[in-house]
């Protein structure tokens, strides 16, 4: 079958390829595994000509820790702990993905309170991960003053968390059937004390001193231009596939959770170049705000966590899929079982390992100081891309 | 002409950025001096499990039933029931190790332990030079279990 067939349009590389005749003299260049700014242990070999990048290959599996092959081994309720090693930014989404999953297999109902709970903690999640990432990006391109104004206000949500999940960074906090543990008056006003101030002072401080800034706009617009339809052929997801200007996100798409009952908006981009995809997730910062507050609003009293069967779980035979919307993108589960107590198989989709691909087709004919801007826009874990 | 508003964008960035780095020097700092100044942990932080004592009797709650250690996704947890005299098994542990190299933190066997004999204590400073330090028995889990503020939270509860 001829290649066009084969792959959808757009992931065929339509440029020209360089004549035979001409020489060329080409450099390589290896940026890792422990490149301060490739975030997470990563490898990246360039070939360089002069300071055109002539091609990436990215090298992955620093991080490796045998993670869905350890799943087999582990009954269904102590997966739950390892799903927070994957995605160690954001990991109550990739606890939420596999919490759901098993719950949709056995037809576990959450009490209500639960839920929007867990929305709130979730949204709460993406503005933690947006933030960092904001922090981090603009370190990246060599600013560095954003990054402590970021982490001052980082801080005082991880405290948050802290009281209310018990740890600062792996959460543990989502139960089959609910969460761990309510959380009291006293936090509640806490956490909607943060959010105003987030959304006060925080969040148009990062995007004065940093998003409108005219340097960093110099250094982010038109670089790495990714099209709608590559994007789409390459099967990127999240920001990265928002900021090319298609409005897909599964919270409206295949809502879970009961995301289709909340008011908000999907951020989009215009062209889909590095500010694109800054800009989109500093969009959504103020959306996830927009829904905290709707879900604090609607926030229901009662238990949290539901009835769950007794004794050791086991999955009805069949293979179970859910996705959520990750900060970096669709996460989705698959959950193989054969009936025991262990899962014969768990398949992680994890979106920031599918956007990695994409590195050669965007940073083709750029600069190599634009590189790790590039591979910033991405947002890429490598806890996750490796499992 | 493209030049000198280039200047002028570039100019008001900066200035906008000073302006701000200025103003925080009328803020109060928020950097706490870690080894001298200590941020207290808030209740039911979770730090390494660790054995509740009965206050009355001195002796530990735990029956050595073993579901902690089932419970337990990397299995840290070895417990061993006491002999008697008569060779029956006692309701007491022998011996209960907790092998913190390897302890995810995660609050799972606390979860499982039916007779609230295990809590997660807010002792997170454990470092050590060997790694054999850090395989605690049963008698130092209890004396962590005095020493800190040990909470149990497992069941949706409110904290
Ligand atoms: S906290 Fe988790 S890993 Fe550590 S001993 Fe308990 S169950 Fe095992
Ligand atoms: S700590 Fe609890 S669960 Fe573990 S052996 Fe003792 S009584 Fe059983």
């Amino acid at each position: 079958m001829a290649q066009e067939q084969l792959f959808m349009e757009g992931a065929v590389e339509k440029r020209e390829p360089i004549p035979e005749n001409v020489e060329r003299q080409t450099m390589e260049l290896n940026l890792g595994p422990q490149h301060p700014s490739t975030h997470g242990v990563f490898r990246a070999i360039l070939t360089l000509e002069g300071e055109t990048v002539v091609d990436v290959e990215p090298v992955i599996g620093y991080l490796h820790r045998n993670h869905e092959k350890i799943y087999e081994t582990m009954q269904y309720p102590q997966i739950i702990p390892m799903t927070d090693r994957t995605d160690y930014l954001a990991p109550l989404t990739s606890e939420l993905a596999y919490v759901l999953c098993v719950e949709k297999a056995l037809g576990i109902e959450v009490p209500e309170r639960g839920r929007i709970l867990r929305i709130i903690f979730n949204e709460f999640q993406r503005i933690l991960s947006h933030q960092l990432y904001a922090a981090t990006f603009g370190m990246d391109i060599g600013a560095f003053t954003p990054f402590l104004y970021v982490f001052r206000d980082r801080e005082k949500a991880l405290d948050l968390m802290d009281r209310a999940t018990g740890a600062r960074l792996l959460f543990n906090y989502f139960r089959i059937g609910g969460l761990r543990n309510d959380v009291n008056e006293a936090w509640l006003e806490d956490f909607r004390a943060w959010i105003d101030n987030f959304e006060r002072e925080g969040w148009p401080e990062y995007v004065r001193l940093l998003f409108e800034n005219e340097i960093f706009r110099v250094r982010t617009k038109d670089i790495a231009v990714l099209p709608p339809d590559v994007a789409m052929a390459y099967g990127a997801s999240g920001p990265v596939l928002r900021a090319s200007g298609v409005r897909w996100d599964l919270r409206k798409a295949h809502p879970y959770l009961g995301y289709e009952e909340f008011d908000f908006d999907v951020p989009v981009g215009e062209k889909g170049d590095c500010y694109d995809r800054c800009m989109v997730r500093v969009m959504e910062m103020k959306e996830s705000v927009r829904i905290i507050r709707q879900a604090l609003d609607r926030l229901p009293d009662g238990p949290v966590l539901g009835k769950v069967p007794r004794g050791v779980m086991k999955l009805p035979k069949g293979d179970y899929y859910q996705t959520v919307d990750a900060p970096r993108g669709e996460t989705g589960c698959y959950i193989v079982s054969d009936g025991g107590a262990t899962p014969y198989r768990v398949k992680w989709r994890s979106p920031a390992f599918v956007h990695l691909q994409l590195l050669p087709y965007l940073c083709r004919g750029t600069k190599v100081a634009d590189f790790i801007a590039i591979l910033a826009t991405l947002d890429p874990v490598f806890g996750e891309v490796d499992r | 002409m493209s030049g000198l508003s280039d200047v002028v964008r570039t100019a008001k960035s900066i200035l906008t950025g000073h302006g701000i780095t200025l103003k925080e020097f009328f803020r109060e700092p928020v950097t706490v001096r870690y080894p001298q100044e200590k941020i207290e942990y808030p209740r039911g932080v979770r730090g390494i499990p660790s054995q509740k004592v009965n206050p009355e009797t001195g002796d530990l709650n735990c029956t050595a039933c073993g579901l902690c250690a089932r419970a337990c996704p990397v299995g840290v947890i070895t417990v061993e029931a006491m002999v008697g005299p008569d060779g029956k098994k006692m309701q007491y542990p022998a011996k209960y190790e907790l092998d913190y190299t390897r302890c995810l933190v995660c609050n799972l066997c606390v979860e499982a332990c039916p007779f609230d004999a295990l809590e997660m204590s807010d002792m997170t400073e454990l470092s050590s030079f060997s790694s054999e330090d850090l395989v605690f028995d049963r008698d130092r889990l209890a004396e962590i279990w005095k020493r800190s503020h040990a909470a149990r939270i497992a069941g949706g509860e409110k904290i």
